[in-house]
């Protein structure tokens, strides 16, 4: 989204794209913030610093967001006490007060990473120009996050499969089923207080994208993420089929 | 799969026909007061990458039993057609490396996911795992079935024309080797033209009684018997005999739906076979996407891949278009009756045949 095309796009476009970018700052707000908890809840220093280190680049994210949102001259909303996004952090809080590592590693690195990765696919093909390149640039630096979450957790999985596959489960139904309400077709729990008007999932053809296609894609990255660690069949598809919709 | 599980000896690749199953299987797994719709389950079934859904265990009349899993595509029932062919190719391929990093030692690919294997063997060879299509036991299920309906409807099958939907289809041109030395004559259809043809030069040189049409209606109204093996779904029947006897094995059916009341009491689904000695599913999805009018009906594609690993003959038994000999039809017929596994009772969706 060049200056130029600012002067074509239409007033719904750019209403939509501002909501988009108030979303993704939010979110990386959010991820900074869970990293930075994350860091309390590691005894190893080198995994300490890498955890803030993940914090920082979750900040480097949302600056870059909010870089070209301002030369672009968007409306941005930063919330993170909304509906979804401050219920998923109050989640994520709960297990790290209880330095319960592989809990947030799952909800920061697992369950929010796909679908931010995802979404930030699926927006950057559909702006395409700066601002689509901004945001795959951002989903291949979540993608490196996710898989490095892989590793670890399947080695955890390893251990103990029963007593791994149940807790799992567990921080599953506590925030994908957040994630669920906040992405079906029309919110669950009403406004979510970061999009500047009405929710924006009803204008997203606006450029060019649709909030089941976005979903869809979403949830398929975040099963395959759970194929990845182990997470057998037959349970992940009890755990998609009862979410929210 | 963790630890404590039973290797798989067989892996079943397969697709839901309906999204009358696929809400039953859905809602069936939410809790109660939770159902979802079925264009809310729409919006996601099918973007459901490809994953093992449930355990299969199934006993022989031997003592033996073997361990399987069915692994679900997650194909859109709707989007079954050659405009989708390269999506859907891709969710089998998918499924098919799921089947191979669970241990699968055979892979029978049912229904439309057979595509992979009757266009091209080559992206399988050299693998541990082996794979078939199960149209073998398929099509003797089929053949089988008509001789013994065909016994049970006073049709002499001597007499009888037999009419072939998909005659030019693996499991169609068996049906037509099957019965052309069996049946009066024999009424092929296949909208194929060039292939249609091509097969009927072959058979009117061996001096075959038959007439062919890529045109249904040509040849409908002068049928005895009617096999259904197409690959299309929704085909009206019009103008046929009043006692005409027809074996729907099209996955989806190919003409019940769109047939009416009036043929339901000659009609049944062929190609169906019963395990005797029973089968399990963990978790127990037999009452959402497994419902048959007896107990422990299976699909002859899938049965064949048992039959095969109760047999350890770990081979790509059924592959590649043309290729089913009678031979081999008796021979996997016969191994499956070792097994206890025989031509599932005459049904249709109303249920079970009066007897």
């Amino acid at each position: 989204m060049e200056a130029t095309q600012n002067e074509t796009m239409s007033i719904e476009a750019f209403n939509v794209i501002s909501d988009v970018f108030s979303q993704a700052v939010t979110g990386e707000l959010i991820g900074m913030s869970n990293f930075a908890s994350l860091a309390d809840t590691i005894d190893d220093v080198h995994e300490k610093m890498e955890a803030v280190e993940h914090a920082n680049s979750e900040r480097g994210h949302a600056e870059g967001f909010l870089n070209y949102a301002k030369k672009a001259g968007l409306k941005i909303n930063v919330n993170l006490n909304g509906q979804y996004w401050g219920n998923v952090r109050k989640q994520f809080l709960s297990y790290a007060a209880k330095k319960d590592f592989i809990a947030c590693l799952i909800i920061q690195e697992v369950i929010l990473e796909s679908f931010a990765v995802s979404m930030y696919t699926d927006v950057g093909h559909a702006l395409g120009d700066e601002a689509g390149r901004l945001f795959l640039a951002i989903a291949d630096e979540e993608k490196e996050h996710l898989e490095h979450s892989s590793d670890l957790l399947r080695a955890e999985l390893k251990k103990d499969p029963v007593a791994f596959i149940n807790k799992f489960e567990e921080i599953h139904s506590n925030c994908m089923t957040i994630l669920a309400e906040f992405t079906a077709t029309t919110d669950l729990r009403g406004h979510c207080g970061v999009c500047n008007g009405d929710c924006m999932k009803g204008a997203l053809h606006h450029i060019g994208l649709d909030v089941t296609t976005m979903r869809g894609n979403a949830l398929a990255l975040y099963a395959q993420a759970l194929d990845n660690i182990g997470i057998p069949g037959e349970k992940s598809i009890v755990w998609i089929a009862r979410l929210p919709a | 799969m963790d630890s404590s599980s039973p290797g798989i000896d067989f892996a079943v690749i397969g697709h839901q026909d309906s999204w009358q199953n696929i809400s039953s299987f859905i809602n069936g797994i939410r809790d109660e007061g939770q159902e979802l719709s079925v264009e809310k389950i729409k919006d996601i079934f099918s973007f459901i990458p490809p994953r093992d859904i449930f355990r299969v265990k199934v006993r022989s009349k031997t003592g033996a039993a073997i361990n399987g899993v069915y692994i679900e595509t997650f194909i859109d029932p709707g989007k079954l057609d050659a405009s989708f062919t390269k999506a859907n190719v891709s969710k089998v391929m998918q499924a098919i490396s799921h089947a191979k990093k669970m241990g699968a030692r055979i892979v029978a690919l049912g229904g439309f996911t057979s595509i992979v294997l009757e266009g091209n063997l080559d992206p399988f060879a050299g693998d541990d795992t082996k794979f078939t299509t199960g149209n073998t036991l398929t099509a003797s299920y089929i053949a089988k079935g008509i001789e013994k309906a065909a016994g049970q409807h006073g049709i002499n099958l001597n007499e009888a024309n037999v009419l072939i939907l998909g005659a030019t289809g693996d499991i169609g041109l068996a049906c037509t080797h099957y019965f052309k030395n069996k049946a009066g004559k024999l009424l092929l259809c296949a909208r194929n033209k060039s292939r249609l043809e091509k097969l009927a030069t072959e058979l009117i040189n061996e001096n075959t009684a038959i007439e062919y049409s890529s045109s249904m209606d040509e040849l409908v109204s002068s049928a005895d018997i009617i096999i259904c093996v197409a690959s299309s779904s929704g085909i009206p029947l019009h103008n046929c005999k009043e006692k005409v006897l027809i074996c729907d094995a099209g996955y989806p059916k190919n003409i019940e739906n769109s047939s009416g009341d009036t043929l339901n009491g000659n009609l049944f689904h062929g190609g169906m076979g019963q395990v005797s000695n029973g089968y399990e599913f963990s978790p127990d999805y037999s009452n959402q996407i497994y419902r048959y009018a007896a107990p422990h009906i299976i699909h002859g594609c899938i049965l064949e891949a048992m039959v095969l690993a109760f047999e350890n003959k770990f081979e790509n038994y059924s592959s590649g278009k043309g290729n089913i000999s009678m031979q081999k039809m008796e021979e996997i017929f016969g191994l499956s009756l070792k097994h206890g596994i025989g031509i599932a009772p005459f049904y249709n969706t109303k249920g079970l045949w009066e007897t």
